[in-house]
């Protein structure tokens, strides 16, 4: 693991385009190395495509984006990520236990069994996150917080050390969100970095340290408080009243 | 009637033998397709491919006869033309997926009955359609046996990469995946099948095997290897006492089977008790509880 205060996601001028539209423009940034950090912006500003950048499926039209001295398609292993909510089918037939087994099917390729080392990591990220009992239940029959416990220890079965978040507090009810926030200082403590996609200012204030302010262009980024000030949201949501989808805000840029 | 008059005698018949044959083979595959096809929610774009396999069946018919091979490469292009077609489509232009796949099945469907209605007259629409199990030749058998066979083989080989594709394709494909391999070819997959059902299920019908076992498992098992492993004997099982009471009855034999799945699924929704209608009624109309 690098370092602490050495930065370890390298964001350079990076500009994702689809067709017309423009997600991401020239975007330069540096993710600190155990810092927690919320990508905020409102609908359509880019913070989806910029996690699938840094994970490096979504490819850049242009810029540059690595991990450490890597490319993100060969940092792999130390990239986990999280997907939304609202992205799962929760009556799918798997149980908790399954799920986080799916952390390690990354490493273990196609073939290779599940061994012991890898048993134990399943085991290690079920304690951590406080679901062992849960392991035999199916998905549907947990709380919403449970279920996103779910989702972070199979983070936590990859054994990455950089953890992608993609909006993890949306649909949570006040408890779960305390809960959440809660893990992921924690996390924050241990030295992981942590990138998420937050919707909800509000909520980016309570619980991250660093923000990332994005309007498919680069807003702001540093310490939360300062990222969000006044100035920066009118900037970055002011147009938010006449978005009606995810796009609506890059298409009305495109048709400029 | 004795039991072996009921359950072995009809198999003194070869075309008995091979029928039974070739649907518990792809009862086995079907099985383990309508799986992936009714957890991604494609149930009925499969049943859309099905019935887009006409023209190209037809097609093949026409020009090189009763040729297994033929009519196994004739489906297979007419069911890859209208996946393919749709995919382009609604990247392409502003139609979804679903209303690009119904348009073009029902075009591809309408081309087939017509090329089917050119047809020399001995040959009735009914046989594409529902299946015909006396019709079921060594060549038909062979091609179910490696259907069948590859199927259960590419699942066995790529099951993480199946479980991954179909419950998080975003994680998949985060993790390296190669996400539009699996999905193109599990519609593969599904074509190849489809294509070899048909002689025994017939067009229409032949996605009863594959969607019926696994609705079925899905409301008994809450784990996917325990699903797929069900599914499998459903239909396998579905299969055996379809073809025997289409025997003892005088039925078609694709709907005798697709009955005797269907009595499966019907008991399924109802009874099974966590997820069944009738224990959903008893807690007050209410699933089980959830998030």
């Amino acid at each position: 693991m690098d370092p602490p205060d050495q930065n370890i996601v390298l964001v350079r001028a990076a500009t994702v385009r689809y067709g017309r539209l423009t997600a991401l423009r020239d975007i330069s940034l540096d993710i600190r190395c155990g810092s927690a950090t919320a990508v905020l912006g409102r609908n359509g500003a880019g913070k989806s495509t910029l996690l699938r950048a840094v994970l490096g499926w979504q490819p850049l039209t242009s810029g540059e984006i690595r991990i450490g001295d890597a490319h993100p398609q060969h940092a792999r292993p130390r990239l986990a990520y999280v997907p939304q909510r609202h992205a799962i089918d929760w009556d799918f037939p798997i149980t908790v236990r399954g799920v986080v087994e799916q952390g390690r099917y990354p490493a273990l390729g196609l073939f290779r069994r599940m061994g012991r080392a890898d048993r134990d990591r399943v085991d290690g990220a079920l304690e951590e996150l406080g679901i062992a009992d849960l392991a035999g239940r199916q998905i549907r029959m947990l709380s919403g917080g449970q279920q996103q416990r779910t989702f972070l220890a199979r983070a936590l079965a990859q054994g990455g050390d950089i953890f992608l978040l993609d909006e993890p507090f949306a649909g949570l009810d006040l408890f779960a969100v305390e809960e959440l926030a809660h893990i992921l200082r924690n996390w924050e403590a241990q030295g992981r970095t942590v990138l998420a996609a937050v919707h909800d200012p509000a909520i980016a204030l309570r619980c991250f340290a660093r923000g990332v302010l994005l309007d498919t262009g680069l807003v702001a980024d540093g310490p939360i408080a300062q990222v969000l000030s006044p100035a920066n949201i009118e900037l970055a949501y002011r147009s938010e009243h006449c978005v009606h989808d995810g796009r609506g805000a890059s298409a009305a840029e495109a048709r400029r | 009637m004795s039991v072996h008059e009921l359950l072995v005698a009809p198999f003194a018949y070869e075309f008995m033998r091979r029928g039974l044959l070739s649907a518990v083979m792809l009862g086995v595959s079907g099985g383990l397709l309508g799986c992936v096809l009714i957890l991604r929610r494609m149930a009925l774009m499969g049943d859309a491919l099905s019935h887009s396999l006409l023209p190209g069946v037809a097609a093949a018919w026409l020009l090189f006869g009763t040729s297994t091979a033929a009519l196994f490469a004739g489906g297979l292009a007419a069911g890859l033309l209208t996946a393919l077609g749709s995919a382009l489509l609604s990247r392409l232009t502003r139609i979804k997926e679903d209303a690009a796949f119904g348009s073009l099945f029902v075009v591809f469907f309408g081309a087939g009955v017509a090329l089917i209605s050119r047809l020399p007259t001995r040959i009735s629409l009914g046989d594409f359609l529902f299946g015909n199990v006396l019709g079921v030749g060594r060549a038909d058998l062979a091609l179910a046996a490696a259907v069948s066979g590859a199927t259960a083989a590419l699942f066995a080989l790529f099951y993480r990469a199946i479980l991954l594709e179909t419950f998080d394709p975003v994680f998949h494909r985060a993790t390296g995946g190669r996400g539009a391999l699996v999905h193109m070819g599990f519609l593969t997959l599904t074509v190849l099948n489809l294509v070899a059902a048909m002689q025994t299920m017939g067009i229409v019908l032949a996605l009863g095997l594959f969607l019926l076992p696994a609705v079925s498992a899905y409301l008994w098992c809450d784990r996917f290897a325990a699903m797929l492993l069900l599914a499998v004997l459903l239909a396998a099982l579905g299969s055996f006492v379809g073809i025997l009471a289409s025997f003892h009855l005088g039925l078609a034999s694709g709907a005798a089977i697709v009955l005797c799945l269907g009595l499966v699924f019907v008991v399924s929704a109802l009874f099974s008790p966590r997820y069944g209608a009738v224990g959903s009624l008893l807690r007050g109309g209410r699933r089980l509880p959830g998030a």
